[in-house]
């Protein structure tokens, strides 16, 4: 019976050593299984491997790890049609911790950059802020982000200039809370986005849209936060 | 946290980016249907086509605009990939003066065309 073969990122801060790529195998039962099931069951095989994993069905965003060149959450992502050996690597340009966790400040710090929570200076009212249905149809395609990280750290703009650049997921929680009808912060929004590096380094590579794994197109939002400046500032 | 503005500034460069990509996607095939008008394309056919004033303007028009465009996509490598400040800002300014003089040059070379 033949085997699965992986190639896996390997770094140990506490060892002097370089981050170096080791080989494992596993059994070839495991190919109707996710990424993220073998990450497990390698884990068994050699307990020193460090990733990280919690709800393993797509919705918590903690998994987000490069297989064969290309981000994804490891446990929505099939082994079957993975070419081998399978090369998982951490998301790349953000620092390494370890293995195949990665330090998520940076991008953590450009999401709260973005104040990505609703600005509404009215008096609370009774119930609820209302919406109409178009107005709440707005936020589709917005509200979904789950923070993995995937599509900044698959951004060459980000790679380049990723202390000044928001990156995808950033620039797509701002134009979440520009787009929300209940927002009165709008201007002040703008005015933290009209800037070369914020906005500006996106230049439509739509890496971004390829990768995100809930389906969401960043690019679209970054391109939408540039018509709402052409139409303030003309 | 404090809320600190954008530099304001980025806007007004990709806008000119995409206006001067409309002025060349519409003044390059523009000008090859003026050239495949002709009935043959000589030296002689080829010169005569930068003869009337508004080939001169036309072509003068899409030169600006390659100009300007290509100026706006090495400043985003620069920023991408210079950065150094002073350095950058001198390849700004040589790049910058090159393509001014090529501009200048390009109006020596259409208006010598009589």
């Amino acid at each position: 019976m033949s085997t699965l073969r992986f190639s896996i990122y390997r770094y140990d801060p506490e060892s002097n050593a370089a981050p170096r790529m080791q080989s494992y195998e596993l059994d070839a039962g495991f190919k109707g299984q996710m990424v993220l099931d073998a990450l497990l069951a390698l884990k068994e095989q050699d307990d020193s491997l460090g990733f990280r994993r919690s709800c393993r069905e797509g919705v918590c965003g903690s998994d987000g790890v490069n297989v064969n060149g290309t981000n994804v959450l490891a446990c929505i992502t099939p082994l079957a049609g993975l070419k081998q050996p399978i090369v998982i690597r951490p998301l790349p340009r953000l620092p390494v911790v370890r293995d195949l966790i990665v330090d998520m400040a940076e991008f953590m710090r450009h999401y709260r950059a973005v104040k990505p929570y609703l600005i509404n200076l009215e008096p609370e009212p009774e119930n609820e802020r209302l919406q109409s249905p178009e107005e709440r149809a707005e936020l589709d395609g917005l509200y979904e982000c789950i923070l993995c990280g995937c599509c900044t750290t698959a951004c060459p703009s980000f790679w380049w200039n990723p202390d000044k650049f928001l990156g995808p997921a950033a620039l797509l929680q701002a134009y979440r809370f520009v787009a929300d009808s209940r927002d009165q912060a709008t201007a002040e929004r703008l005015d933290f986005l009209e800037d070369p590096y914020r906005l500006f380094r996106c230049h439509g590579i739509m890496n971004c849209v390829e990768v995100c794994p809930k389906g969401l197109n960043p690019t679209a939002a970054a391109g939408k936060i540039k018509a709402l400046l052409v139409k303030r500032a003309l | 946290m404090p809320h600190v503005a954008g530099a304001h500034r980025g806007l007004d460069i990709w806008l000119i980016q995409r206006a001067s990509a409309l002025v060349l996607a519409i003044g390059l095939p523009a000008f090859l249907l003026y050239a495949a008008s002709q009935p043959v394309l000589d030296y002689a056919a080829w010169r005569s086509l930068f003869v009337p004033l508004p080939a001169k303007v036309g072509g003068l028009l899409c030169i600006l605009a390659v100009l300007v465009h290509a100026w706006i996509g090495l400043r985003e490598i620069f920023i991408d990939y210079v950065h150094h400040l002073g350095l950058r800002v001198l390849l700004y300014f040589a790049f910058g003066v090159l393509y001014l003089g090529c501009l200048i040059w390009a109006v020596d070379i259409l208006w010598g065309v009589q």
